[in-house]
């Protein structure tokens, strides 16, 4: 045991010994109760790109010019469709079923993963690491959906990766599409 | 059994020891390693000082990491969805929409049912204005730094997208465009 010697030779003990094997259980108790006590979490975010449902401004309008956009409608109960327009016009449309995959309390939708990941590799228009642009994809939702299915369709929208730029030569993976919400 | 029969020595509880192992050995070195006399002592003590060092290192780790995971106040009320796609956090004001309320880092700014009631896409006004305030504070303890509009939506896995979409178009008209949801981190396939 550790002790302490004070010298000293009166009628009480000068020399104390610090008690090591409490001392070692009080530790051990400590690190018991901040292993069961600590959150181990691991929380992250999903982007939305907000160039949402603002004031109408007549001038900014014009200026942005007219690309193709995915538009991701998942009111259907059967299936996902997904629909390149540029302006209003179609380019083209395609159906995804809706399977859902339960991950635990979560559910995922990795067919339309899949398939919004071909549709950008045929249909995106931002592809190089160069390109400050994104390709933009635009989510209508029925407004009963519950936000974890919008998660799970948001999830799949940022599947497709491509490359980017970020000064020195250096190139990092980010995801295809910027996503917002639709007005309606 | 039968008395005439000899009993074996395996039926015997009791019996004389006889020679201890190796005691018979005349070899000094053998003796002094029965013994414990050799050059090294088969008693050894556990080193106490460093593993009380040991444990003081992970006490104080395991401090570090709690109060750093403490630092992100996520509603009791709020379930968050977890998704595979998802990128770091920032630190930006956290709008928690559970089934009954919304707050803006904790302080109340609108009823969720009022929007469900509603029943079509609104401005919250209450949380507008909680934004808007949050951005001038930021501007004025900032003066010259452009403002990042990021928001960070805590959202209730079962709440409605016409809430959502409510708060995010809310959001956005109050000068926040940079909406995030706050997210579980799930293992890509």
């Amino acid at each position: 045991m550790a002790g302490i010697d004070v010298g000293g030779h009166g009628k009480r003990s000068s020399n104390h010994e610090i008690p090591l094997i409490p001392f070692i259980d009080f530790l051990l108790c400590l690190v018991m109760f901040l292993l069961v006590t600590a959150v181990w979490s691991h929380m992250a975010r999903i982007e939305a790109d907000a160039r949402v449902p603002g004031p109408p401004k007549d001038t900014e309008q014009d200026k942005i010019e007219k690309e193709k956009e995915l538009h991701v409608e998942m009111r259907g109960e059967r299936s996902f469709q997904l629909i390149w327009k540029e302006g209003t016009t179609v380019v083209n449309e395609t159906s995804v079923p809706r399977k859902e995959v339960k991950v635990g309390e979560d559910i995922t939708f990795p067919d339309l993963s899949k398939k919004i990941k071909e549709e950008w590799t045929s249909q995106g228009s931002h592809r190089a690491a160069t390109d400050k642009k994104f390709d933009r994809a635009i989510l209508h939702t029925d407004n009963s959906v519950e936000f974890g299915s919008v998660i799970a369709v948001l999830d799949s929208i940022y599947a497709p990766e491509r490359e980017f730029s970020i000064g020195t030569g250096a190139v990092e993976k980010v995801p295809s599409f910027q996503v917002t919400f639709a007005s309606d | 059994m039968s008395g005439n029969k000899p009993l074996s020595r395996f039926h015997q509880p009791v019996s004389v020891p006889g020679r201890r192992l190796l005691h018979g050995v005349r070899l000094k070195f053998v003796q002094k390693k029965i013994v414990g006399g050799g050059g090294r002592a088969v008693n050894t003590e556990i080193p106490l000082i460093p593993f009380i060092d040991f444990l003081l290192c992970i006490v104080l780790f395991l401090l570090a990491s709690f109060s750093a995971s403490g630092e992100l106040p996520i509603d009791k009320n709020v379930k968050l969805p977890s998704a595979q796609n998802a990128v770091e956090m920032l630190e930006a004001p956290m709008i928690a929409i559970s089934g009954t309320q919304i707050l803006v880092d904790g302080i109340p700014a609108g009823s969720t049912r009022a929007v469900i009631d509603a029943q079509k896409m609104q401005k919250i006004d209450e949380l507008d204005a909680i934004l808007k305030n949050k951005r001038e504070l930021w501007k004025q303890l900032k003066p010259g730094v452009e403002f990042p509009g990021n928001v960070i939506l805590q959202v209730d896995r079962r709440v409605p997208a016409l809430v959502v979409k409510s708060v995010f178009m809310t959001a956005a008209a109050a000068g926040y465009p940079a909406v995030s949801f706050m997210v579980g981190k799930l293992a890509k396939d």
